[in-house]
C-alpha cells in the first residue's frame, strides 16, 4: 500500500484520539510513579519468601487471638487482618515474627484523583468508553506508525538504521518513536483489553469452586502446621488465605495461590476442592500488571516514560504535519502548450522550493514552463526539456509524489523526442544518496525519443550552491541566462558571527593558503562544521570545513581561483582585518568520540578540517591520516601542523600520494587497495573513515572501499555506512 | 447537729463513690465476626453499608462501610440521608470493596443493652450503573437467630454471624 494512505490514518486517528490520550498520558505519567513509590515501602522482610505457610501461619496465630485473613500482595508484602478489641484491623506483618510493620497503604489523593481521570475522566461509563476507545485508536496509530517507519527506513530489517534528518520534528518523532513503541504498544493494548473487560465484553470468569458436605470427614484430626498444603508452599506463592469462618467442619480454609485457588477442610487438611484460574482470569492479571507496573520498578518507569513520549509525539506529529508545504502548484501554461516542464519528487516539500525558483526564473525569462508532481507524468505535447528534480525517501524508496513515476514513464510514451535532466537532492550523511533519482535517470534513459543532457546531478543537503552550479551547467546548454535566487526558508536563520584574522599563511606556487581565525562572539564550531562566507552583498554564500586547532582559533584551508569571487575575497584580507561569517552545524562530519581507530582520507585544501580534528585526539587513538595533491611542495603549507601532531602522538602516521610528482600518476585512492588490511582493521572493529575534498575523489574512495567491503567483509558498503562508520564532506 | 453532720458527709461519700466507680463500669460490648458472601453478579466491585437500626425502624449507627471511595457514597441513598458523610467519621470502619463472587469477613461490635431489644442490623448495597438495594439483607439482633445464615435480595448472598472468640 502506498505510504500517504498509511499517512493520512496516521493523522487521522491522532487527531481523533488526541486530547483523550493526551489526558491519558499525563495521568499515566503521574501513575507511573504510584506503583514504585509503592514499592520503596519499607514492608519487603527479605528471605520471608522462602517460608512455608505452615511457618508463617504459625507466627501470626502466636501473636494475635483471632486472625481472619493472610494476603501477600505484587510487592511481597504481607499482610494480615485480625480482629483486636473486637475490631477489625489490617496491617502489614513481617511473616517470621507477625510484628506489625505499617497500616496499609492509602491511596494518595492525587493518585486517586489521577485514577479517576485516566480511566473514566470523570464522566463514568461514557468517559470509560472514551478512553478506551482511544487506547485502540493507539494501537491503530501505533501500527500504522511501525509501517510508516519501516517504509521510511526501505524495509522492517532497516528498521532501527539511523534517520535520516530533515528537520527537528521529523527526526526526533521516528527516533522516539522507535524507543516508546514497546511501551506505547503494551500500555494500548493492555488499556484496551481492561476496558473490554470493565464493559463485559470479554467474560470476567471467575473460579467457582463446590464443596461435597455430605463428604466432609471431621476426622483424623491434624494440627494445621502438619496440612501438607501448608508444608510445602513456600509464601512467595501465596496471594490470599483467608481462615475458616467459625470451627464448625462446614467452614474451610480459603487459599488463593499464584496459579490456583482451593478449599482446604480445616480439621483433616483434605483439599475439598481445587482449581487452576481459567486463562481470562490469567491474562486479566498479567494486562493490570503490564499496564499498571504494579510490583515493579524498573517496568513502572519504561511505563512512565512511555506514557510521556505520547505529548511528546503528539506535539511533534502535528507540527510535522503543519511545517509540509501543501503541495500546491499553480501554472500559467497548461502540461500541453508548454516547452519546458520540471518534475519534482518531494517529500517534505523543501525540494518543491527549489524547483518553484527554477520555474519562476524560466517564466522570467520568457519560456513556457510547466510545474508538477512526478506523479502527473502524462503527455507533454509540446515538451521539449524536461527536468526532474527528486529527493529519495527514507532509504532509497521514491518520495510520495513520485510513487507512480516509473509506471507512469513506460505507460507514457511522447510522441515527440526530448531532452531530460536529473538533479538528486540528498544526503551523503546516508547510503544510497540519491538513489531514486539514479532510478529515474534509467527509467528515462531507456526511452527511445529522450536524450539525456547529462548523467545525473546530485544535490547534498539541500545545498543552494551546488544546485546554482547544476542550473549554471543546464540553462549554458540551454541557451538561457538563468539566474537563481536564494529560496528564503533554505537560509540557515542562524545570526552571524564576527572573526578576525590572526594568522595568514600563503603557498603562492600551489594557489592555497591558510586562514587563522578568532571568533570574537560567543558561537562554539566543531571541527568539521562550516563556516558560510557571503563576499559582497546579494552574492551567494560559499562554504569552508572548519578545523578548530585550539579554543580560540580556527583554521580554514582555500583554494585561490584566478577568478573566484570568495577566495579572492578572502585571500585579500590582512592581518587583524575583520570578516563577517555563519557557522553551520555539519553534525555529520564530526570527529568520532567512540571510534578506535580512524582513518582520515583528504584531497587538496580537504585537509582542512583534519588538522583540528587531530588536536581533538587527546587520547592519542589511532588516526591514520591519507592526503593526495599534486606536488610535493603543496605539503609546505600544511607541514608543521602534521610534524607536531606526529610528535605528540595525535597523528599515528601520514600518507601522500602526489599526482604529478613522478612520471606514473599516484591517487590517493591506490593507497586504499596497498594498505587493505588497515581499512579492513578500521571497518571490523567499528572505527571510522572520514572523507574530505572533491566530489571525483569521494567516488574514486567509495567505490574501491565498496570493493574491499564486498571482497573479505561480505557486506554491502552501505552497511558501515549506516552505522556512521563513513563519514563524507566533499564538495 | 452531728448527726446531720455525719449524714452528709456519708450520703457525699456515698455519692462520690458511686460516681467513681460508675465511671468505671463500661457499658457491656458485644461482638460478633460477619461474612459477608456476595453473588456471582457482573459488574464494578459492590459498596456496602452495614448499619444498627433501631426499634423504630430508624437509622441509629454505621457499624461498617465496605467501600473506599466516597465518590460513590451518595448512591447508598437512604444511608447517606442518615450519614451524609458528615454525622459520623466513616474512615475508621470503612474497608476495601469486594467483587462479585467474593466475601468479607468484618469484625461488628454491638453495645450489649442493644441485644434482644428489638435491634437489627441492616446491609444496603449498591454497585456502579446498577440498582440499589436499600435492604439487601437484615440480621435481627436476637442472641438465639444471630447465627442463622441470612440470604441477601441483592448482591448479597448470605450473611453470617457468629459471636467473636
Amino acid at each position: 500500500m502506498i505510504v500517504s494512505v498509511w499517512r493520512y490514518s496516521h493523522l487521522l486517528f491522532a487527531i481523533a484520539s488526541s486530547i483523550f490520550l493526551l489526558i491519558a498520558s499525563i495521568t499515566g505519567v503521574i501513575l507511573a510513579v504510584e506503583p514504585i513509590s509503592n514499592k520503596i515501602e519499607p514492608y519487603s522482610i527479605s528471605g520471608a519468601d522462602e517460608l512455608s505457610l505452615a511457618e508463617t501461619l504459625e507466627n501470626i496465630n502466636t501473636k494475635y487471638e483471632e486472625v481472619l485473613a493472610v494476603t501477600r500482595d505484587r510487592n511481597g508484602f504481607v499482610s494480615a487482618t485480625v480482629i483486636i478489641d473486637g475490631k477489625n484491623e489490617e496491617f502489614y506483618i513481617d511473616p517470621f515474627t507477625g510484628d506489625k510493620l505499617g497500616s496499609p497503604i492509602q491511596k494518595k489523593p492525587l493518585f486517586q484523583f489521577a485514577t479517576n481521570l485516566h480511566r473514566s475522566l470523570f464522566l463514568k461509563s461514557t468517559g470509560r468508553f472514551l478512553i478506551g476507545f482511544a487506547s485502540f485508536l493507539l494501537i491503530l496509530i501505533s501500527i500504522s506508525g511501525i509501517v510508516l517507519i519501516a517504509k521510511r527506513q526501505g524495509g522492517y530489517k532497516q528498521f532501527f538504521a539511523p534517520v535520516v534528518r530533515e528537520n527537528f520534528s521529523q527526526y526526533n518523532h521516528v527516533v522516539y518513536a522507535r524507543f516508546s513503541l514497546i511501551p506505547l504498544l503494551v500500555l494500548a493494548i493492555t488499556g484496551v483489553y481492561l476496558s473490554l473487560l470493565r464493559f463485559d465484553i470479554i467474560p470476567d470468569s471467575q473460579v467457582s469452586l463446590q464443596v461435597d458436605f455430605d463428604s466432609i470427614q471431621e476426622e483424623p484430626f491434624k494440627e494445621y502446621t502438619e496440612f501438607d498444603l501448608f508444608k510445602n508452599t513456600p509464601l512467595s506463592e501465596l496471594r490470599e488465605l483467608e481462615y475458616p469462618f467459625s470451627e464448625f467442619v462446614e467452614d474451610y480454609y480459603i487459599i488463593r495461590l499464584r496459579d490456583r485457588e482451593l478449599y482446604l477442610n480445616q480439621i483433616t487438611g483434605d483439599v475439598l476442592a481445587e482449581e487452576k484460574y481459567p486463562t481470562v482470569q490469567v491474562i486479566s492479571s498479567w494486562a493490570t500488571v503490564l499496564h499498571t507496573g504494579e510490583g515493579s520498578i524498573l517496568w513502572s518507569i519504561v511505563l512512565g516514560l512511555g506514557s510521556l513520549a505520547i505529548p511528546f509525539l503528539t506535539v511533534t506529529g502535528f507540527i510535522v504535519y503543519f511545517k509540509r508545504p501543501k503541495t500546491k502548484i499553480k501554472n500559467e501554461h497548461s502540461k500541453n502548450e508548454s516547452d519546458y516542464v520540471i518534475l519534482v519528487g518531494t517529500e517534505g516539500g523543501t525540494t518543491l522550493q527549489f524547483a518553484q525558483e527554477l520555474h519562476k526564473q524560466l517564466l522570467l525569462s520568457g519560456k513556457k514552463s510547466h510545474l508538477a508532481l512526478m506523479n502527473e507524468y502524462s503527455h507533454f505535447n509540446k515538451m521539449e526539456h524536461l527536468v526532474v528534480i527528486t529527493a529519495t525517501y527514507g532509504q532509497g524508496e521514491a518520495p510520495a509524489s513520485a510513487e507512480k513515476f516509473i509506471q507512469l514513464v513506460k505507460k507514457n510514451q511522447q510522441k515527440q523526442a526530448f531532452d531530460f535532466s536529473v538533479v538528486g537532492f540528498g544526503s551523503t550523511a546516508y547510503p544510497n544518496f540519491c538513489q531514486f533519482a539514479y532510478e529515474t535517470h534509467e527509467a528515462l534513459k531507456a526511452l527511445n525519443n529522450s536524450i539525456a543532457i547529462e548523467e545525473v546531478f546530485t544535490v547534498n543537503d539541500q545545498s543552494f550552491e551546488s544546485f546554482n552550479n547544476w542550473c549554471s551547467v543546464w540553462s549554458e546548454k540551454m541557451g538561457l541566462p538563468i539566474h537563481l535566487e536564494k529560496p528564503k526558508l533554505v537560509t540557515s536563520s542562524k545570526p552571524a558571527s564576527t572573526f578576525k584574522v590572526i594568522h595568514k599563511a600563503e603557498l603562492p606556487e600551489d594557489d592555497t593558503f591558510l586562514l587563522s581565525l578568532k571568533n570574537l562572539n560567543g558561537s562554539k564550531p566543531v571541527s568539521g562544521d562550516l563556516l558560510s562566507v557571503v563576499p559582497a552583498k546579494g552574492e551567494r554564500e560559499r562554504l569552508y570545513s572548519i578545523g578548530k586547532v585550539n579554543t580560540d582559533t580556527l583554521l580554514i584551508s582555500i583554494r585561490r581561483h584566478e577568478k573566484g569571487l570568495c577566495s579572492n575575497y578572502l585571500h585579500q584580507l590582512e592581518h587583524n582585518e575583520k570578516l563577517t561569517a555563519t557557522i553551520v552545524n555539519n553534525r555529520n562530519f564530526h570527529f568520532p568520540k567512540h571510534s578506535k581507530k580512524t582513518v582520515f582520507i583528504a584531497t587538496g585544501t580537504g585537509i582542512g578540517p583534519f588538522l583540528g580534528m587531530m588536536q581533538e585526539n587527546i587520547k592519542r587513538k589511532e588516526i591514520h591520516l591519507y592526503w593526495g595533491a599534486r606536488t610535493k611542495d603543496a605539503f609546505n603549507l600544511y607541514k608543521d601542523y602534521i610534524e607536531t601532531a606526529l610528535q605528540e602522538g595525535k597523528l599515528t602516521d601520514f600518507k601522500t600520494a602526489y599526482s604529478r610528482q613522478q612520471s606514473e600518476k599516484i591517487y590517493v585512492q591506490h593507497l586504499i587497495q596497498r594498505d587493505k588490511e588497515l581499512f579492513l582493521e578500521v571497518l571490523k572493529s567499528k572505527g571510522c573513515i572520514m572523507i574530505c575534498g572533491s566530489i571525483a575523489m569521494q567516488k574514486e574512495v567509495l567505490q574501491e572501499l565498496q570493493e574491499l567491503s564486498n571482497k573479505y567483509l561480505g557486506k554491502d558498503l552501505s552497511h558501515y555506512q549506516n552505522r556512521k562508520q563513513i563519514k563524507m564532506d566533499c564538495y | 447537729m452531728k448527726n446531720i453532720i455525719v449524714k452528709t458527709v456519708g450520703a457525699l461519700c456515698l455519692a462520690s463513690a458511686i460516681f467513681v466507680l460508675s465511671s468505671f463500669i463500661k457499658e457491656p460490648e458485644v461482638s460478633y465476626k460477619c461474612m459477608i458472601q456476595m453473588t456471582n453478579y457482573t459488574g464494578e466491585k459492590a459498596y456496602v453499608v452495614v448499619s444498627l437500626i433501631n426499634p423504630e425502624g430508624k437509622y441509629e449507627k454505621t457499624l461498617y462501610v465496605q467501600g473506599d471511595d466516597k465518590e460513590w457514597f451518595p448512591d447508598l441513598k437512604e444511608w447517606w440521608k442518615f450519614s451524609d458523610g458528615t454525622k459520623e467519621n466513616v474512615d475508621a470502619i470503612s474497608g476495601a470493596t469486594i467483587g462479585n463472587g467474593e466475601r468479607n469477613i468484618i469484625s461488628l461490635g454491638f453495645n450489649a443493652s442493644h441485644l434482644d431489644a428489638g435491634y437489627k442490623v441492616r446491609f444496603e448495597s449498591a454497585v456502579e450503573n446498577q440498582e440499589y438495594y436499600t435492604v439487601d439483607a437484615e440480621i435481627e439482633l436476637n442472641s438465639a437467630t444471630i447465627k442463622e445464615k441470612v440470604d441477601g435480595k441483592g448482591y448479597i448472598r448470605y450473611i453470617r454471624m457468629v459471636p467473636n472468640r
